[in-house]
């Protein structure tokens, strides 16, 4: 699937992903490939980013994420990458 | 007529004011090739997080404090312009438009000293100033670095003081980005929030929510509201640059023709002292002979 993280001052990621983990509100959660289109925003925290090569993790803090047709999208207010 | 001298030292004067309005505009052409570019990357933000906030809205998530309307009685006004000048109209219109505001839609509240100002720009924070207007605070210094953390700290401050009935409405003054010749002077209304806002139904997909709707909604409110200050300013920095660009585009081309004009007089009174001259000379080597 394909992931994608937008913040108001630039495009922090775009890529191909086998699995994503998220702050949510309420703890982390994590999506896999054909997930169900879900939104939902996001806390504080790390992010977590698997494909097949490597492993990218960010710091999140706070945003929503959209979940539609195999395709990430995650809009964080800050974002960087660790 | 003025003589040699005095044109030759005119030429000089427009010339290297010429090299300075040239060099300016390559400077506000670099920057607004900047400002273009963070617009350009705050855009697909906004747009993903209003079609977001769309596809949340729905008939029962109306009833927001922020889209209360009120009776209007007291004002902010926030204008947004420049802190430098030699950029054509782009600050005076900010200032006539807002002249025409206080005394057509805000001629009651302004009767009653209730309109308040907040001025991003030295040029607007000065005319403030001298027109004595009650002026809550500028913030001249977010037009030279934009951060979003510091817009959005203001925008906090601005729903806070809409909640808190401080304000019943608060207005954008600004110039909106079209392209490096056009700007289009706006003011937006900031909140209450415009009832066309978040209300473009899109796809029919079936998201599940969580936690739900109303929750998101609520939360999402703040977000949009933080990103549409923050575009306000973006596209005010691109303008202005713009604006500057355009400004100093004509002025190099007014100092061109000047020069024109002034080396054809020039040349036209060397001419003639030339011929006086010659003609003096024959005229002597006559008398001699005769």
């Amino acid at each position: 699937m394909k992931v994608e993280i937008l913040t108001p001052s630039a495009s922090v990621f775009e890529g191909e992903a086998n699995l994503v983990q998220l702050p949510g509100a309420d703890g982390l959660f994590e999506i896999l490939n054909n997930h169900a289109p879900l939104i939902t925003f996001l806390g504080k925290g790390k992010m977590k980013i698997e494909n097949k090569d490597n492993t990218t993790f960010f710091n999140l803090d706070g945003g929503v994420v959209e979940v539609l047709n195999n395709k990430v999208l995650v809009l964080a207010e800050k974002c960087s990458s660790i | 007529m003025a003589n040699l001298k005095e044109i030759r030292i005119r030429i000089a004067s427009v010339q290297s004011t010429q090299k300075i309005t040239s060099a300016m505009k390559m400077v506000s052409a670099a920057k607004l090739r900047r400002a273009q570019n963070a617009i350009l990357t705050l855009r697909p933000y906004s747009n993903k997080l209003t079609e977001i906030l769309g596809n949340i809205a729905s008939s029962d998530t109306q009833d927001n404090p922020l889209a209360e309307v009120r009776p209007i009685n007291n004002v902010l006004v926030v204008l947004i312009a420049s802190n430098k000048g030699l950029c054509g109209g782009f600050n005076s219109n900010i200032i006539k438009h807002t002249e025409h505001l206080l005394s057509h839609d805000l001629a009651q509240p302004h009767k009653n000293n209730n309109v308040q100002f907040l001025c991003i720009g030295k040029r607007v924070s000065d005319y403030v100033r001298n027109k004595q207007y009650p002026c809550i605070g500028c913030y001249d210094h977010l037009l030279d670095n934009p951060s979003f953390e510091d817009i959005a700290n203001i925008a906090d401050g601005f729903m806070n003081d809409y909640t808190t009935k401080k304000y019943d409405k608060i207005i954008i003054v600004y110039n909106e980005f079209k392209n490096a010749a056009t700007q289009v002077l706006t003011d937006s209304q900031y909140l209450p929030i415009p009832t066309t806002m978040g209300k473009i139904q899109t796809s029919k997909v079936d998201y599940i929510f969580e936690p739900d709707k109303d929750t998101l909604y609520q939360s999402l409110i703040p977000k949009i509201m933080k990103v549409r200050l923050y575009k306000c300013l973006l596209d005010s920095i691109a303008s202005e640059h713009g604006a500057r660009m355009t400004a100093m585009h004509k002025a190099t081309e007014n100092a061109n023709e000047l020069i024109k004009s002034l080396n054809l007089t020039y040349n036209k009174l060397r001419q003639s002292s030339i011929t006086n001259e010659i003609i003096e000379i024959v005229s002597g080597a006559n008398a001699l002979n005769a």
